[in-house]
């Protein structure tokens, strides 16, 4: 019996190796024993770098002196602050002296929390708020920042937890997909899944992690989240492994198979650190999650239904459905959102993203819309000042040469791995032209006397079509292609090294399609038949027509594809692998596995 | 320029709002008291004011500023001026009076029994301080977000009315809790909420696709049928309540003068966004401004306009003032250059403070 104790552990070691789920929690804490090492040595001072070097022992005095500054330093404030400082409270209260737990405590009295204006605001102002009123229990709103009770904050967080819960889990979240804010969603709701007491919240959580990296996990090619977004900034956008989600990916996908920190990728923006409080939670991916993220053995459609964050004025409904639908290989994605203004200022309507191990992987077009109008429509500012004042927070809202826009002016249909994007811009529109993203990096880009652009990206093969002529802009990383046309669009169809051999046959099974716009100034209707014999019609502003039939976005689920399963307002999310099942049912806060 | 709660002169009143009001009220006991009576009130009220550090604070006329940063400023610290600034008379330096990443839309004061009450309508919700902005308290909750106008109901404290994007909120038990009151809306963005001066069940809400009010105390609107959309600002004259000023988003200032029936625009003002109107207390001197639009005055109830100040350094007026009791002293808050005045009823103007500050609101206290 002594004996087995002594060898315990390198008995379970050997019994987890042998099934898949122990092989990958193993390289999970590999992962996440390799991020805290590196974050640890880290000279910054914030929440998860602070909570790295005391939970890896390193440099904790110095990490208690930043935790004491931050504290201190009444320049910050606001939902970040909220919920990174009770996170590090939490995570490290064992290890910290009697001073800074009065000073962490005064900090939620003194130290100005502002609540914010977007949901992934409100869900790090009010998880930090139903932690710290949980951790502080009983005092009067004299203790508070907000004048409230810590009963009254205990009560205001859990209402809107529950609230977003619901609302999430049955119509989808309104700042979806983002692979800048998943992060914002991620982390809080780890420290809610590790901290919160109420069992029930506690299950919640753990629930709203599993369909946050699921839906992730979904639309995850090797690091990149593909599809379209709703908001991401112009870098990340050009660059998908910089943005932040790729870290995510990494600690629990196990992809892209180099540390995403990496300066040998050419990356800037990885000095955001808050995959620590994954690397320190309790939670544990489903290897459900991982393995949706992981195989591309078979291309597949993965369609979703989202909502549009709120909008205030100039509009029917609080918040409008999104379309999304995203075709995924083993070596591209290709996805789209139907059109239109789905989010103010930071919209990817659409991209084709390839696998590379080169920068700027990746290819898409946009019209750089903005207007006082649409941002009135979200935000109670006035209206003929607001884009000034969004200028300075996103430096480049109003700016004609922007990577992000939403834009009233356009329009998707995508079937698989084709892609019609129409444009009807208004001839008063601030910036009336269209852009597209042609990295340098891709190896070839070709301009045919049939029309197309063909441009190859390693085993990746993109046809582009445009509907009128353009330019060529060179800049330093990339060709702008560039059309002035007010009425324009273009066609877009992917293909494989797998599926046709040679980039030249490519080209050559392109050249002779043609593409049916012959009256499209008039008529704003394009019709394309795909290589695998789709006919796609698309009207600007009427149908779609899928051979001939329509495409009735009502029917769309909040999660529709061979892995993700979800009726809209059901509350229900079902994931399938092969013979595996996991049901997330937010109606009776239950998880059901099922394997057949 | 969101709304405020007007305070009668009473006697208890007057002990409170400091020697201003005095001042104003020794003019009026005059015709009635000998000098020697009105020589011991002032002693008594003079000790009461300095006795009471409530009172202390507010001697004096004091102009309140309510500031606005933006929304999309998310760090504390971001910007110098946010929340509610006061300036004490006579003195040149503002001075805040609440936290300073209040992003702040809007103030009303009341008086609850002896104590003094600021509201200010914010973007974590509505903020009330009773020790004259030392403590502040949100008493709104997540479903009432975004408050851009507080109304207070003049006769019941409790009664209280704030104007959202999502709608028309009431609480009648003193902000514990709120209700949505919207029947009878088309849209849910609400700018602003006033209460007639006649009758404190009857409200005007300024909304995205009319005025509208209500005569039952928000259970229940109907639209006024403006003839524009954007109403960004709504006014009732100071002395003739059957005139309302609105300002709107693209068609300048709307006038009516037989109580909503029928409206015109105000002639010589073009089409142009108007965020603030304000009246001197006689009512004889009506101001506006808005994008781009200097400020301009009415010497006829709202029929005509002239403008007397093009402000070409000045993008936007947010708020506009009269002094309630020197009608020749105008203020107005800009966005982003602070609070300009002009003591000669706008013909010259100086900056007055706040310099780069977004001013959403200015007030007179006391009223």
């Amino acid at each position: 019996m002594i004996r087995f104790c002594r060898y315990w552990r390198f008995i379970l070691i050997a019994v987890f190796s042998l099934t898949d789920i122990g092989h990958s929690q193993t390289t999970f804490v590999a992962r996440k024993d390799r991020l805290l090492a590196v974050v640890s040595q880290e000279p910054h001072k914030d929440f998860f770098i602070i909570t790295a070097k005391l939970g890896s022992g390193v440099d904790v005095p110095q990490a208690l002196s930043m935790l004491d500054s931050l504290t201190r330093d009444e320049s910050i404030g606001g939902m970040f602050y909220a919920y990174g400082l009770i996170g590090a409270y939490l995570y490290n209260r064992h290890l910290l002296p009697d001073s800074l737990h009065r000073k962490i405590r005064r900090a939620y009295r003194e130290r100005k929390m502002v609540r914010g204006d977007t949901e992934n605001h409100w869900v790090m102002y009010y998880t930090g708020l139903y932690l710290a009123a949980q951790t502080w229990p009983n005092e009067d709103g004299t203790q508070w920042f907000n004048g409230k009770s810590s009963a009254e904050n205990f009560k205001e967080a859990e209402a809107w937890l529950n609230f977003w819960i619901k609302l999430t889990a049955t119509k989808g979240q309104g700042e979806f997909d983002s692979p800048t804010y998943f992060i914002t969603f991620v982390t809080p709701i780890l420290i809610l899944h590790d901290f919160a007491q109420d069992p029930v919240m506690k299950k919640k959580a753990q629930m709203m992690l599993d369909y946050l990296f699921a839906d992730f996990a979904a639309e995850h090619l090797r690091g990149n989240y593909g599809g379209g977004h709703s908001r991401d900034y112009p870098q990340d956008i050009i660059y998908p492994l910089g943005a932040l989600s790729t870290k995510w990916a990494w600690l629990y996908f196990g992809e892209p198979d180099f540390e995403p920190w990496s300066e040998a990728r050419g990356q800037s923006r990885h000095r955001s650190w808050e995959t620590v409080f994954g690397a320190v939670s309790s939670y544990r991916l489903p290897e459900i999650i991982r393995q949706i993220a992981t195989d591309r053995s078979a291309p597949y459609v993965h369609t979703e239904t989202k909502r549009v964050r709120n909008v205030i004025r100039f509009g029917e409904q609080k918040n409008p459905p999104v379309y999304k639908y995203t075709y995924m290989t083993s070596d591209y994605v290709l996805g789209s959102l139907h059109g239109g203004i789905l989010q103010p200022i930071q919209q990817h309507t659409w991209d084709v993203t390839f696998v590379s191990d080169k920068p700027n992987n990746t290819l898409f077009t946009l019209h750089p819309f903005y207007s006082g109008k649409e941002l009135a429509m979200f935000f109670p500012e006035e209206q003929k000042v607001v884009s000034d004042e969004v200028n300075r927070f996103h430096l480049v809202y109003t700016d004609p040469n922007k990577w992000n826009s939403s834009s009233p002016y356009e329009q998707t249909f995508q079937h698989k791995n084709a892609l019609i994007v129409l444009y009807n811009i208004d001839q008063n529109a601030k910036h009336s032209h269209l852009d597209g993203f042609f990295p340098k990096t891709l190896d070839e880009r070709v301009e045919d006397a049939s029309g197309w652009i063909f441009c190859k990206a390693g085993k990746t093969y993109i046809a582009f079509f445009p509907l009128k002529k353009y330019e060529w802009i060179e800049e330093a990383i990339n060709w702008r292609w560039r059309s002035h046309e007010l009425i324009n669009g273009v066609i877009v169809e992917i293909g494989a090294e797998a599926d046709y051999g040679a980039f030249a046959e490519f080209k050559k099974r392109f050249q002779q399609v043609k593409v049916e716009n012959q009256n499209f100034d008039t008529n704003l209707t394009v019709k394309y038949t795909t290589q695998d014999g789709a006919v796609i019609q698309f009207t600007y502003g009427g149908q779609r027509l899928l051979n001939g039939k329509p495409v009735d976005f009502a029917s769309y689920k909040a999660f529709n594809g061979p892995f993700l399963q979800s009726e809209t307002g059901s509350g229900v999310l079902k994931m399938t692998y092969k013979n595996h099942t996991r049901i997330l049912d937010f109606n009776k806060i239950a998880i059901e596995e099922k394997t057949n | 320029m969101k709304s405020h709660t007007d305070q009668k002169l009473t006697l208890k009143n007057l002990l409170i709002f400091g020697v201003t009001e005095m001042e104003r009220t020794q003019k009026f006991l005059k015709k009635f008291f000998p000098r020697g009576f009105l020589i011991r009130v002032e002693y008594l009220m003079l000790l009461l004011i300095f006795v009471n550090p409530l009172t202390a604070r507010q001697s004096g006329k004091v102009c309140i500023a309510v500031l606005f940063n933006s929304t999309k400023s998310n760090v504390a610290g971001a910007d110098r001026y946010v929340g509610v600034f006061i300036r004490e008379k006579d003195e040149a330096e503002w001075q805040s009076i609440s936290n300073t990443n209040l992003f702040s839309f809007g103030i009303s004061i009341s008086q609850h029994g002896a104590t003094q009450r600021y509201y200010i309508a914010g973007g974590n919700g509505l903020h009330r301080s009773s020790d004259g902005g030392k403590t502040w308290k949100i008493i709104t909750s997540w479903q009432t977000m975004e408050v851009l106008s507080v109304a207070l109901d003049p006769a019941d404290s409790t009664v209280i009315y704030v104007a959202t994007p999502y709608g028309i909120f009431k609480s009648t038990d003193d902000g514990k809790s709120w209700i949505e009151k919207m029947r009878g809306f088309k849209t849910w963005y609400t700018d602003e909420v006033i209460i007639d001066r006649r009758d404190r069940r009857t409200l005007y809400v300024a909304a995205e696709d009319d005025l509208y009010r209500s005569t039952d105390g928000a259970e229940s609107w109907s639209a006024l049928n403006v003839g524009a959309s954007g109403m960004r600002t709504v006014v009732q004259h100071p002395t003739n309540f059957n005139i309302f000023l609105i300002g709107t988003e693209d068609h300048g200032v709307r006038v009516t003068w037989d109580n909503g029936k029928s409206w015109k625009a105000g002639a010589g003002m073009p089409a142009t966004a108007i965020y603030a109107i304000h009246a001197s207390a006689d009512g004889k001197e009506i101001y506006a401004g808005g994008f781009r639009s200097g400020v301009w005055r009415s010497e006829d109830f709202g029929q005509s306009w002239q403008q007397i100040w093009a402000a070409p350094e000045i993008e936007a007026i947010y708020s506009l003032m009269v002094d309630p009791l020197e009608a020749n002293h105008v203020m107005v808050g800009t966005n982003g250059k602070g609070i300009y005045e002009s003591f000669d009823k706008g013909r010259t103007w100086k900056q007055a403070g706040l310099e780069g500050a977004h001013v959403k609101q200015i007030v007179f206290y006391p009223f």
